[in-house]
């Protein structure tokens, strides 16, 4: 019941601070709030809203629309606005409800198909709607809604009695620019109050620094713009049209778009479309004597929207896929996500050998990866001599990589395989059989791998077997063009042995230089570089396998007790949901490491604790590698530092968030991480975890959060 | 004219005929420098005898050892065997390339703490560990390779209010087709013994099963001996894994690899005769890698092999104190090294080289220590050229087991130097003295010298 209650709350205020592109909760009490300064119109649309969000949960629709308020928040535009021009009488409330039941049809009907082209309703129900009831209302035919006198209007638009004083006082001290940037505001509730403006600001402040510069931006172009052409007289206040400027710069700027400096460059570009619009619009519609309310921005946004949408190559100016409701938390995860996880795009391959290769031959190598055979890799064995051979060097035997075993780089389907071309001696080329023996894989549709140059009758797999990453196919050899035992890799899209060649990388591997090593993730090696497979540790690995189903009681201070349980979404991702808090937290454990993508919920749930101290575990126990990674910025503790980055956040970042682990020596089965906040390369450790691991589990995790220690203990409930 | 070295007379059998297929000449050469270090200024730094360590030899024995199994197998490690030679500074070789240790003694797993190696890194064999070993290696995390029953039984009663369950493994002995089987460490495999004790670990609850270890003898002469260990391992843990439910983190080999000395009776010369490392190694993986075990659930591969990764990197240089001649005609050349400082001696039939030029004139001489015993003897047979006293003499290959063998006998150990990558020398033990032997005497008073 009392989920139900807030669940009804929260779609209340959702809808209300949708008009921003908002779900915070302040700014959709504040607007809930200011709009009762004109108390019928106000009392109207919250009816509205309720009387929606209502009918729309009775009728089943997604609970998670419904929340959101995407669905109710044309009909609290369509309350405002009965409110404001209609007196209140019988018919109004017939007329009310029954224009309500309407939109809220022509809402679903076309956010579902608008939907399917990744097209936003905007306020479109709301315009058509009232348009529809306005011309009705003025027919011949009376329905009996009495139209509010401009006098009234005026009165209604000024303030109610009590608040008048204060409204006359602002507006008597407050500069007129100020003046009229509330005002602006204040027309989207249909008032022209400086205070409810004042409080929209606020609001808006609060919920996102980057929507409130550009909604400061759109309005001072827009000023200028007429000021300099002097296109309106009364200033862009004009008919209240100026909140058109102000949504549009907000939706293209930061809201549909990710904020960087094409959006803000976008956003203003369409000022003066804008003007153009609204003198367009006004002259057909003044024929009908109904109002352009917000058509300009509905236009703009959606045209500009669609236009976007429908390039085929984005490089810049990225669209919002995955909508969090505020412009920097998109803005944050966009980035994080576009550097953490762009590798996802990846078939997962591992180095096709065991031990420690050099590339003799790189991508477009000066020898034989040239032109379309180019992106290809060449690996030897080498000593510490840099010599790949044992004295003397005159067979293949004495050659290190020569009967060295070659792995599947991943898993597929055998494709193609040559297995009877003699060994050469050393120092002979064989170009009539130029690839020797070799193994083609096909791993999915357009990615075949391919070993070349393999031990004469070494190979162990037929066409149309099935092989497992790391699975045995065959020897390191010295047939075809192969002057000295070797290896020959490459990627392609065709299973053909001669076919040309794919630049594609490797997953994971670690590289040895300078005594230092160092793994890679999603990189090609180059020539001369020493190159070695992940060594993963199966108990790390398996303590880190959740799949849905796993179930686990974190447990804080007696008393405190968190339940996990991990869940796969209809997208394929999984999440560990915590019972206890409904904090979410997505993660993707690849078999070589594990890495939270996202946090959603309380900061303070013990789960949240983990997405920190877990950010991204390598199942390696090499003391060597040292995992890096960054958080996204919305994680920071220090809000008014947070809001300083905020307001700049679109054009450069002065903070950091990175966070690194390492596997400790002194105790098997331990990981160390800490999280790093950098401020202008200004180093503070915020955050110092140890998760401890024995008989392939977690046992708990001790984390230290701003100087607070909390020893976490982790109790599996279920085997699997 | 430049005057002519001098010559002692000597007898040499005439054998006439066609020259055959051995050639003419297979005598000594002269070695001259270590790591290009000359032999003489060794020795007149440091005094004769004296131990020489190459640190550039020991990597390259690492390296090469690591890389034939580390390209045939996923996972692998290496334990430096401290019995071989745990001088600090050659400990510290091993670990500084990643060996863990293996150690068989509370001393030893003391030395290895000493040098800084982490618990959790020790691997503890041996028959015997005392109740304050066994809680020392609890307390470090240690891998402690359980030998009998009774530590298995001290283990289990230790272990009985811990929160952290002891990592073990237990040593298995086997026949492996060579003689003689090792059967008098660990468990025996084919009679169920081994089984046993494994069910008994983990239905302990007490303890950690992590690893099976076996070490099936010393130098090893054919590698299907470690393949059908390997394979009984193999077997052994993927019981453990399907009966008990328990996974096997680790497969201990041990080590038994050749030098390649040579030893006493074999007919030709080790370096012609034994199986290389990699040969070795091409037989335990591929067993490994063929069994039963999924790519990717394959266990980790621990060797523990000493003799073959530091033998060639040791030398004992020395002089020859005096020549003669024995009753039945033979030569016998005396230097100033015994068995009590090379104890491999015992074993092998070390190759000597002389450490300055010499006239193509050889003859086969006995090379006795400088020990008032009769069983000081080098080698009963060795062709050398003729030398002289005050001649240096190098002997090779003595790097495994001689210098923590050695026993203070009649004469005072002597001095170690290490030469680094970078051609340094450094003494890494220094020569003992009378006092160093003394200092833990106590003479009564009654019998103190007036």
């Amino acid at each position: 019941m009392k989920s139900r209650f807030l669940f009804f709350i929260k779609t209340i205020l959702n809808s209300y601070a949708i008009l921003f592109f908002s779900q915070n909760s302040v700014l959709g009490g504040i607007l809930l709030l200011v709009s009762f300064l004109n108390p019928l119109a106000g009392m109207s649309g919250l009816c509205c809203v309720m009387f929606t969000a209502a009918l729309i949960k009775t009728s089943g629709y997604q609970r998670e629309h419904i929340q959101t308020g995407i669905y109710s928040f044309n009909n609290l535009l369509l309350g405002l606005a009965f409110g404001t021009f209609y007196q209140f009488n019988m018919y109004y409330v017939i007329w009310l409800i029954f224009t309500a039941l309407l939109l809220l049809m022509i809402t679903v009907v076309l956010a579902e198909r608008l939907g399917k082209l990744g097209l936003p309703i905007l306020s479109i129900p709301f315009i058509l709607c009232f348009w529809i009831l306005l011309l009705s209302a003025d027919s011949l035919f009376k329905i009996g809604l009495v139209s509010k006198s401009s006098v009234v209007m005026q009165e209604v638009y000024g303030a109610t009695a009590n608040l008048s004083y204060l409204h006359n006082y602002l507006s008597f001290n407050l500069p007129d620019l100020l003046c009229l940037f509330f005002r602006s505001f204040s027309a989207i509730l249909f008032q022209d109050n400086i205070i409810t403006g004042a409080c929209i600001a606020i609001g808006l402040l609060i919920h996102s620094r980057i929507a409130f510069s550009l909604a400061v931006l759109g309005f001072l172009v827009a000023h200028g713009l007429n000021a300099s052409l002097n296109i309106y007289p009364d200033d862009i206040s004009y008919y209240h049209l100026g909140a058109n400027f102000m949504l549009a710069t907000i939706a293209i700027g930061s809201f549909f778009t990710i904020p960087s400096i094409r959006s803000y460059l976008w956003a203003i570009a369409c000022i003066p479309v804008i003007f153009i619009l609204i003198n367009a619009f006004s002259v057909i519609l003044a024929a009908y004597n109904l109002p352009v309310f917000s058509l300009p921005f509905c236009v703009i946004s959606f045209t500009l929207l669609y236009f976007l949408l429908l390039r085929k190559d984005v490089a810049h100016l990225q669209l919002v896929k995955l909508q969090h409701y505020s412009p920097e938390r998109n803005l944050y995860q966009f980035i994080n996500q576009q550097n953490r996880l762009n590798n996802l795009q990846y078939f997962r391959l591992r180095l096709p050998f065991m031990g420690s290769w050099t590339v003799s031959q790189g991508y477009d190598g000066n020898i034989t990866h040239i032109n379309d055979w180019g992106k290809a890799l060449d690996f030897v064995i080498e000593d510490e001599d840099k010599k790949t051979f044992k004295f003397p060097g005159t067979l293949p035997e004495h050659f290190y990589s020569f009967n060295k075993p070659v792995l599947s780089c991943g898993d597929g389907v055998v494709a193609n395989v040559v297995d009877n071309v003699e060994d050469n001696a050393i120092g002979i080329e064989n170009l009539l059989e130029n690839w020797g023996n070799t193994v083609v894989i096909k791993h999915i549709d357009g990615l075949y791998s391919k070993v070349s140059h393999l031990k004469k009758q070494s190979i162990k797999v037929k066409i149309g077997d099935t092989v497992k990453q790391g699975e045995l196919i065959g020897l390191c050899g010295n047939s075809g063009r192969s002057p000295e035992p070797h290896l020959h890799f490459q990627l392609q899209i065709t299973p053909y042995i001669d076919a040309k060649t794919l630049s594609y990388p490797f997953s994971y591997y670690v590289s040895r230089k300078n005594e230092q090593e160092r793994m890679a993730s999603f990189t090609i090696p180059k020539q001369g570089d020493v190159v070695n497979p992940v060594a993963i540790v199966n108990a790390t690995a398996k303590a880190f396998d959740f799949q849905p189903g796993y179930t686990a009681t974190l447990v804080g201070e007696p008393g405190v007790n968190e339940q996990l349980e991990v869940f796969k979404d209809e997208f394929g991702q999984t999440y560990f949901y915590s019972i206890t808090s409904g904090a979410t937290a997505y993660f993707i454990n690849d078999g070589t490491q594990f890495y939270f993508t996202s946090f959603y919920g309380s900061h303070q749930s013990l789960l949240f604790l983990f997405y920190l101290a877990a950010y991204k575990i390598t199942f390696t126990d090499n003391d060597h590698v040292v995992v890096h990674d960054v958080f996204p910025l919305h994680l920071l503790n220090n809000k008014p530092l947070l809001w300083l980055q905020d307001f700049v956040s679109p054009f450069f970042r002065f903070i950091n968030l990175t966070y690194r682990a390492v596997n400790p020596p002194p105790k098997s089965g331990a990981i160390q991480s800490t999280q790093v906040k950098q401020v202008f390369g200004k180093q503070k450790i915020l955050m110092e975890a140890t998760i401890s691991l024995a008989n392939d589990n977690i046992q708990g995790y001790c984390i230290t959060v701003n100087g607070n220690h909390k020893n976490i203990e982790w109790v599996k409930s279920n085997t699997y | 004219m430049e005057k002519l070295p001098y010559e002692r007379p000597y007898i040499k059998k005439l054998t006439p005929g066609v020259m055959n297929k051995f050639g003419s000449h297979s005598g000594a050469q002269p070695f001259k420098y270590i790591d290009g270090i000359q032999v003489t200024k060794l020795i007149e730094a440091y005094g004769s005898p004296l131990f020489v360590v190459s640190e550039s030899q020991i990597r390259r024995n690492y390296r090469s050892a690591y890389r034939a199994f580390s390209t045939r197998y996923p996972k692998v490690q290496f334990a430096w065997s401290y019995k071989t030679n745990y001088l600090n500074a050659v400990c510290q070789i091993f670990h500084s390339e990643g060996s863990w240790a293996e150690v068989v003694s509370g001393f030893e797993y003391r030395k290895a703490l000493g040098n800084g190696v982490v618990g959790n890194k020790i691997i503890f064999n041996g028959p015997s560990k005392s109740k304050e070993d066994l809680m020392l290696a609890i307390e470090n995390d240690s891998l402690i390779h359980i030998d009998n029953l009774e530590e298995l039984n001290l283990l289990i009663a230790l272990s009985e209010n811990l929160t952290d369950k002891p990592r073990v493994a237990i040593r298995v002995n086997m026949d492996t087709g060579i003689f003689p089987a090792w059967d008098r460490f660990g468990f025996n495999y084919e009679n169920g013994e081994a089984w046993n004790a494994l069910t008994k670990v983990v239905s302990s609850g007490k303890l950690q099963l992590t690893g099976l270890h076996c070490h099936i003898g010393t130098y090893i002469q054919s590698t299907s001996a470690f393949g059908i260990a390997a394979t009984k391992l193999a077997d052994l843990a993927l019981r453990c894994k399907t009966i008990l439910n328990q996974t096997i983190e680790y497969l201990d080999l041990g080590g038994g690899f050749p030098s390649m000395n040579t030893l006493k009776g074999a007919y030709l010369p080790g370096t012609d005769t034994l199986p290389s490392i990699d040969d070795f190694a091409e037989e335990i993986c591929n067993k490994l890698i063929n069994s039963d075990f999924a790519p990717n659930e394959l266990p980790l591969l621990i060797l523990e092999s000493g003799r073959a990764l530091i033998d060639d990197a040791g030398y004992l240089l020395g002089t020859v104190l005096a020549n003669k001649r024995l009753a039945d005609g033979k030569r016998a050349t005396v230097v100033d090294f015994g068995v009590n400082i090379l104890f491999t001696s015992f074993w092998y039939d070390h190759q000597i080289s002389p450490a300055q030029d010499f006239l193509p004139h050889t003859e086969n001489m006995a090379i006795y220590g400088p020990l008032c015993m009769n069983i000081d003897v080098i080698r009963e047979n060795i062709n050398l050229p003729l030398l002289n006293p005050g001649d240096h003499l190098v002997v090779h290959k003595v790097g495994a087991y001689n210098m923590t063998q050695w026993m203070q006998f009649i004469t005072l150990r002597p001095a170690v130097v290490l030469i680094d990558e970078q051609r340094n020398i450094h003494l890494i033990k220094a020569a003992e003295t009378l006092d160093y032997i003394e200092e833990n005497e106590n003479v009564p008073g009654h019998l103190k010298a007036k």
